[in-house]
């Protein structure tokens, strides 16, 4: 199996995965907390409509993605802060826009419908070294950005109101979780589909959220199941030629569904 | 005399002062609580010292003084407390709105913490509002409210459900804002710069922390205080041990905040608002998850606050069996104002 390492798309699907496995789940912690939960499915009508997008207009569907995702996120939250208005619901709305706006443009252009819904499976192994930088590099500042601001961010999911009273930034932080959500999400389904991408950010963090007793412990130990479940699988696949992302998936949930039964004796 | 405040130990001068009023003993308090020296064996100088004066020097404990010009009504306290006096000259009173302040019904705890508020020497500072007018969703919750808190004091307004109160307390805090009129905490506006960026000064104890189910331990809460702004990380475990502490909940530091009794949780969220060094503190509804037991702790430690640190505060309760027990001011907020 180690000779497979040898081969350029593994080695850096491997490398890329690893660090995302640590890294992504500090995000699923944030979608926790923040109930951002309707926010993946945006983001996920989202993608299709930038991978429509791109198609129709040739540029990079992972570029075109994480613009769309960018700016879904940027108007949701505006609107919500601004009218008040709870983000789960207008998530639906926007994921009802993306979709009927990605399906005028598929029809309109000719965009070929398989290619579009093929961005929602992943593609570790298709990696261009610019995706491989840019997810790398991401990855790196959301571990940098919440260890800077782990103080404020954990007065943030205590309680917005008192975060504020304690001279927290509290909306500027809110941007910048939404933002880190989007591009989370554009990144995590390139690399194992939009189906899959909650066993690198939400399994580890509910996992987590079982056991921590701290919020340090709460992110360290998302950290740590996000990574495991990304080695274990990544191995595993190669192990049983199986594809990485539904073997990441299907191991995280074999450890989601012992862990939840073990706590339920 | 060329110093306004000189002492003396064993005849020799350790300590001047050159403030006016009482603040060159509210200095020498301060010396001698950093210092070991007996202060039974003090010997104090003092220019003029009328009843506020002979409180505190016999609240000091020192045991001997002489004092240039001494009022009369200085003389019960000094003798009630043992403390032999001189003076070069004695009048009937002094020109001194404090001393005229001080009741005979004053215990001497009352009287130096009265004595403090007026030096400013407590954490709390003023609120002054005016005019207020709040409206939500199109409805008028607040309508040209005014009130005033000085520094230290507490008040408690009571009311029925949905008469406002929260209201009120989010618009101090610059959470909802204000249709018309103005709050101003000591010489900020809020929702002014200078306010924004002394924001910590106000700390708040709202329903929602009670119910917070969020993996966070007791210590992590109170650290919240000090999330605003930029101490190192052994600086932040001193400021929180210290609030703790204070509040007497530092056994509880590893537990998790979420496990805590009502009772516990309070204690925490006052050891945050201390950690963040408020001034003026907004309780809203403090009790509504509180036993009796914890409602009697609570009254204890805001008690104890009251005294000690005395920040500002405003509580909101419409619990009045529990209220009437702190013997706090109380106005009634009704129809949007203040009665």
């Amino acid at each position: 199996m180690v000779e497979l390492f040898t081969y350029p798309p593994i080695l850096k699907g491997f490398i890329v995965l690893i660090l995302t496995g640590f890294a992504f789940p500090i995000t699923g912690v944030y979608l926790l907390r923040m109930n951002l939960l309707p926010l993946r499915f945006m983001l996920m009508h989202g993608a299709i409509l930038g991978g429509a997008l791109s198609l129709a207009m040739q540029v990079n569907p992972f570029v075109g993605t994480m613009a769309i995702n960018l700016l879904l996120v940027l108007l949701m939250t505006r609107m919500s802060r601004s009218l008040k208005t709870d983000p789960g619901q207008l998530s639906a709305f926007f994921m009802v826009v993306s979709i009927s706006l990605a399906f005028i443009f598929i029809y309109r252009f000719q965009v070929p419908a398989k290619d579009t819904l093929s961005l929602m499976w992943g593609s570790l192994y298709t990696l261009n070294n610019f995706e491989f930088a840019g997810i790398l590099v991401f990855s790196l500042l959301l571990i940098v950005f919440q260890g800077v601001y782990r103080h404020q961010l954990r007065a943030v999911f205590f309680d917005s109101d008192i975060a504020k009273t304690s001279g927290v930034n509290e909306p500027a932080f809110y941007y910048a979780i939404i933002l880190i959500t989007a591009v989370t999400v554009a990144a995590a389904m390139k690399l194992i589909g939009a189906l899959l991408l909650d066993a690198l950010l939400l399994l580890p963090a509910l996992i987590a959220s079982y056991h921590a007793k701290s919020y340090r412990g709460m992110i360290l130990w998302s950290s740590f199941w996000g990574g495991l479940f990304a080695t274990v699988g990544f191995l595993l696949s190669l192990a049983l030629e199986l594809p990485a992302s539904s073997t990441i998936a299907a191991f995280a949930s074999v450890v989601f569904l012992i862990l939840i039964l073990s706590r339920k004796k | 005399m060329e110093h306004s405040l000189i002492l003396f130990h064993d005849n020799r001068q350790i300590f001047t002062s050159d403030e006016h009023w009482l603040y060159p003993l509210f200095e020498l308090e301060a010396y001698l609580n950093s210092s070991v020296i007996p202060v039974g064996e003090l010997f104090l100088r003092d220019k003029i010292a009328g009843k506020a004066a002979a409180a505190l020097i016999a609240r000091l404990g020192i045991r001997s003084c002489h004092i240039e010009l001494l009022s009369e009504r200085a003389i019960p306290i000094f003798e009630q407390y043992g403390v032999q006096y001189g003076y070069d000259q004695l009048v009937d009173h002094i020109q001194c709105r404090t001393e005229d302040l001080i009741t005979d019904k004053m215990s001497m705890e009352d009287t130096y913490l009265f004595l403090r508020k007026r030096a400013g020497k407590v954490q709390g500072t003023t609120l002054t509002i005016d005019s207020l007018t709040v409206e939500i969703s199109g409805k008028r919750i607040l309508a040209d409210l005014c009130l005033e808190i000085g520094r230290g004091e507490q008040l408690i307004i009571q009311g029925e459900n949905g008469s406002g109160k929260t209201t009120l307390l989010r618009s101090i805090l610059g959470l909802d804002k204000a249709l018309k009129g103005s709050i101003k905490i000591g010489e900020e506006f809020v929702g002014s710069s200078e306010w924004l960026r002394n924001r910590v000064q106000t700390g708040y104890l709202n329903q929602e922390s009670i119910r917070n189910n969020f993996p966070i331990t007791a210590s992590e809460v109170v650290a919240i205080g000090v999330s605003g702004i930029k101490i190192s990380d052994s600086e932040r475990d001193y400021h929180v041990e210290l609030s703790m502490r204070k509040t007497g909940c530092f056994h509880l530091q590893h537990q998790m905040f979420h496990q805590l009794s009502g009772g516990e949780k309070q204690r925490v969220s006052l050891a945050r608002c201390l950690c963040q060094n408020a001034r003026l503190l907004l309780l809203d509804e403090p009790t509504s998850y509180l036993d009796e037991k914890g409602k009697d702790e609570l009254g204890e430690l805001l008690y104890d606050l009251s005294r000690n640190e005395a920040p500002t505060m405003l509580l909101v309760s419409h619990d009045a069996f529990w209220t009437e027990k702190l013997n706090w001011h109380r106005k009634t907020l009704k129809a949007g104002k203040l009665w």
